[in-house]
């Protein structure tokens, strides 16, 4: 009775999809999965403020429970800095220049895991433990789970520099082998047709992502090494 | 090849996997509480092995089903692939798949499952109150019993209808073939499945007693059992959040040419403004179990007044989730009762406008209600009226609801099929939730209702009431669209009636009992409450008797008779239903341009199809 659609159709026929849409859908993601991510924080921040507002007294912070300012500002500047890369890297490669992006990228990842290791600098060698008070649980768990948050970031970050690397000998029109992305050579029409057009879109995703989770990792920073 | 289906990546793969995930989590975890780290050993933090178990064996399921082999493959670069296992039979319903119809028919029969063991529970519960003294189980096994019914239907039903319906519907309404990340959506399945069975491991480890809710102190003080209640709560806040952002993304983006908003279905619009609460409410609940999780392993004290905590923090973070996840709960139902009147009065949907600013303004509204849970709990005085005032000013949009409604039910043709029997209960139950609903959010009266079975009878009446009504609506409305095979219209209305009367009679009398007195998760009552309770109870377990009608339906009607539905059995003149029953696995064979009206039914009196169909082929996206 339909026009619309036949169980008969050939399932090929049909499939292909315009690269424009998977990178909308990126770009829609990030800015959702941001919003997502600033919630998961906000418990936090008002869990810090409200603990705050109960300990006086010097209960706070109580002797001995310091944070090591020195390495908390080096990860937060070590944070931004990636994100920084990031949006030059972003832009570099809606340029066109690929190259460069890969170079910026790599920066930035390794900034961004250097961020990591001196988070586990600062567990290792923080005076004080889990059960030294409230300061402290507000502590090591907000930046630990921060910390969880940028290693799934970094892992994005490396994935579009693996593909970047991956096809950097190909032009913007390379192709991937028939079965290469879905693992059937029959059913090409939905594989993204050229891998190279996911690029931008999927670096200023990324950039937008990892821009916000910067932000957080700053204002982290503010409230749990300086005020 | 036999063989290799048996051991590739499938459901049995992943069981097997996640067992054994479990169990060298557990092993890892019994490092962590050795000598070396001496205020773990000192306290016989098993919790730790516990939850490591729990991590690990979610991820060896998931493992097991495939969903590592598309990350490893793009670290190396490899390029992306929208899809995966969509045509390979009905293994494909039993493993990852990525086609937006076989999730949401797995979504259906696993949450339905779940459904089913949540209310086996709930008829446990009722046959130990049916007599004022304990004769059944002990006061440990009751909570707990209360507990896994709570939280498996809070925690399952979140999804309930975004799940299967919205899964499969939305892409098909507006146009797409496919969700936005379809991946992601077979993921926030998993997830939800891994997470049930996780929560019936708390019987092994001692059941629970904090009831759905959770309360700190008791929830960092509990046995083990309650770490299935963290495990649970949290990968279900993950499913929800992703299911969230995927819905969300997916009606941005993916939209045909010719849907504006201004013509989105209502059931869009239901499924939209819940897919923003689902994305922004599970991140905080996460926040805080984490929170628990940390308290109750490393011995932080968030909630723990003694170091510096406040038991109080938690109840303010469960709440500032825990409200929108009421609206989580209520909004889908209404996407369901408006898309579903229009076709049964045969008139366009009154006031299009009205019920969608009466979704949003639900969802807006929603975040700021929290506290009223919390006016019994030491709340500052002088937040008490605006909470009350933010509590009350939520029934206008919920009025609007109503509303349209009644002006799509006014002079219209109906027709009291079964779906429309679900939507009608709909409104009645909805109704006596929401006038009840009044009387917890009035201070004063919270005052003498608060923590009784009133608020519990309340909160039946506007989830089960409408929620489960509504998806039993969409059930007997889409399932003929979603398997081509037409259920028992008799035994359908059957259900129907058995449910909707069984249901009043239940929750009905329980609004009395709570009025009178009679607190909720008490094991005990007062023995002139005996008679009441007693009629209660035997509604309960008609009330439960007429899932046995349905569940009979269903399989009768599918697998023994599996008369043909036909593409359009109710006649609807929406998208999905121009489509042949079951939909073909690429939805359309050309992405359709919409026409400007979503709702083109004549007016009273005309039952013909408009003349401009409201959806014309158009050229192939390239």
């Amino acid at each position: 009775m339909t026009e619309l659609a036949h169980h008969s159709t050939d399932y090929s026929v049909v499939e292909s999809e315009s690269p424009d849409v998977m990178g909308r859908n990126l770009r829609v993601g990030a800015h959702l999965w941001s919003s997502a991510t600033a919630f998961f924080f906000v418990a936090f921040l008002f869990t810090y403020f409200y603990l705050r507002s109960l300990n006086n007294h010097g209960l706070w912070r109580p002797k001995g429970v310091n944070a090591p300012v020195t390495l908390g500002t080096l990860i937060a500047v070590a944070v931004a800095l990636s994100a920084i890369m990031t949006f030059a890297a972003a832009r570099k490669l809606r340029a066109g220049d690929r190259s460069a992006f890969r170079s910026l990228g790599v920066v930035a990842l390794a900034l961004g895991l250097a961020a990591v290791v001196l988070q586990i600098v600062v567990f290792a060698t923080v005076g004080f433990g889990p059960t030294d008070g409230a300061y402290a649980s507000v502590f090591l768990a907000w930046s630990g789970f921060y910390m969880v948050f940028v290693v799934g970031t970094m892992y994005w970050l490396e994935v579009l520099l693996a593909t970047s690397f991956r096809y950097r000998g190909h032009g913007a029109a390379a192709r991937p082998a028939p079965g290469e992305a879905s693992g059937d050579a029959h059913r090409m029409g939905d594989d993204i047709a050229s891998p190279i057009s996911l690029q931008s879109p999927g670096a200023d995703a990324f950039a937008f992502t990892w821009g916000v989770l910067a932000g957080i990792g700053v204002i982290t920073w503010i409230i749990l090494y300086l005020i | 090849m036999k063989l290799r289906r048996l051991i590739g990546f499938n459901l049995l793969t992943a069981v097997i996997l996640g067992v054994i995930g479990f169990y060298v989590g557990w092993w890892l975890g019994s490092l962590f509480t050795s000598e070396s780290v001496a205020y773990l050993k000192e306290s016989n933090q098993h919790d730790i092995s516990l939850f490591i178990g729990y991590f690990t064996g979610v991820l060896g399921f998931l493992v097991g089903l495939g969903f590592a082999n598309y990350p490893v493959q793009r670290m190396l670069g490899k390029p992306a692939s929208l899809r995966e296992k969509e045509t390979q039979g009905k293994t494909r319903y039993l493993g990852l798949c990525t086609d937006h119809k076989v999730v949401g028919l797995q979504y259906l029969i696993g949450i339905g499952a779940f459904i089913f063991i949540g209310g086996l529970n709930a008829m446990l519960i009722r046959y130990e109150l049916i007599t004022p003294n304990q004769h059944a189980w002990n006061g440990n096994n009751y909570l707990t019993l209360v507990g896994l019914h709570g939280t498996m239907m809070m925690g399952m039903m979140t999804s309930g209808i975004l799940g299967p319906f919205a899964n499969y519907l939305v892409p098909i309404m507006i146009g797409a073939r496919r969700m936005a990340f379809p991946r992601i959506e077979a993921l926030t399945f998993w997830l939800l499945m891994a997470a049930g069975a996780i929560l019936m491991t708390a019987i092994a480890f001692g059941g629970f007693p904090t009831g759905w809710t959770g309360y700190a102190p008791l929830i960092d003080q509990a046995n083990m059992g309650v770490d299935a209640y963290i495990a649970f709560f949290a990968i279900v806040g993950l499913s929800m959040c992703l299911l969230g952002l995927n819905m969300v993304a997916t009606v941005i983006t993916m939209r045909a040419p010719g849907m504006t908003w201004g013509r989105l279905p209502i059931f869009v619009w239901g499924q939209f403004s819940t897919a923003i609460l689902m994305l922004l409410a599970p991140p905080v609940l996460i926040s805080t179990l984490l929170m628990v999780m940390l308290d109750r392993t490393a011995q932080t004290g968030f909630f723990n007044d003694q170091i510096g905590g406040s038991s109080y923090l938690y109840e303010n973070l469960f709440w500032f989730f825990g409200h929108p996840e009421v609206y989580i709960l209520a909004l889908p139902g209404m996407g369901i009762l408006l898309e579903i009147l229009p076709v049964f009065t045969r008139k366009p949907l009154w006031g299009y406008k009205l019920a969608v600013s009466g979704l949003m303004g639900i969802a807006l509204l929603s975040w700021l209600v929290w506290q009223h849970h919390l006016f019994m709990s030491g709340i500052n005085a002088d937040l008490r009226p605006f909470y009350m005032l933010s509590t009350e000013l939520i029934s206008l949009p919920t009025g609007f609801i109503f509303i349209c409604a009644l002006g799509t039910l006014w002079a219209g043709r109906i027709r009291l099929t079964s779906p429309m029997l679900f939507c009608l209960a709909w409104l009645f139950n909805f109704l006596i939730g929401g006038l009840s609903g009044v009387f917890l959010s009035d201070v004063p009266s919270d005052v003498t209702t608060h923590g009784s079975f009133f608020s519990m009878a309340h909160f039946h009446y506007t989830i089960m009431g409408a929620l489960l009504f509504s998806f039993f609506g969409g059930i007997y409305f889409w399932l003929p669209k979603m398997t081509g095979i037409k259920l028992n219209e008799r035994l359908a209305k059957a259900h129907f009636w058995v449910m909707f009367i069984s249901f009043n009679c239940t929750f009905g009398p329980l609004l009395v009992i709570g009025f009178l007195g009679m607190p909720r998760r008490a094991v005990t009552y007062a023995g002139y409450l005996q008679g009441a309770n007693t009629w209660v109870s035997v509604s309960a377990f008609f009330l439960g008797g007429s899932m046995l009608i349905f569940i009979f339906n269903f399989v009768w009607s599918l697998v023994f008779v599996r008369e043909p539905a036909g593409d359009n059995p109710w006649n609807s003149k929406s998208i999905e239903w121009q489509l042949p029953s079951p939909v073909p696995v690429h939805n359309f064979d050309r992405i359709p341009t919409f026409g400007p009206d979503p709702y083109p039914y004549g007016n009273v009196g005309s039952d013909a199809v408009p003349s401009m169909p409201a959806v014309t082929p158009a050229r192939p996206t390239q």
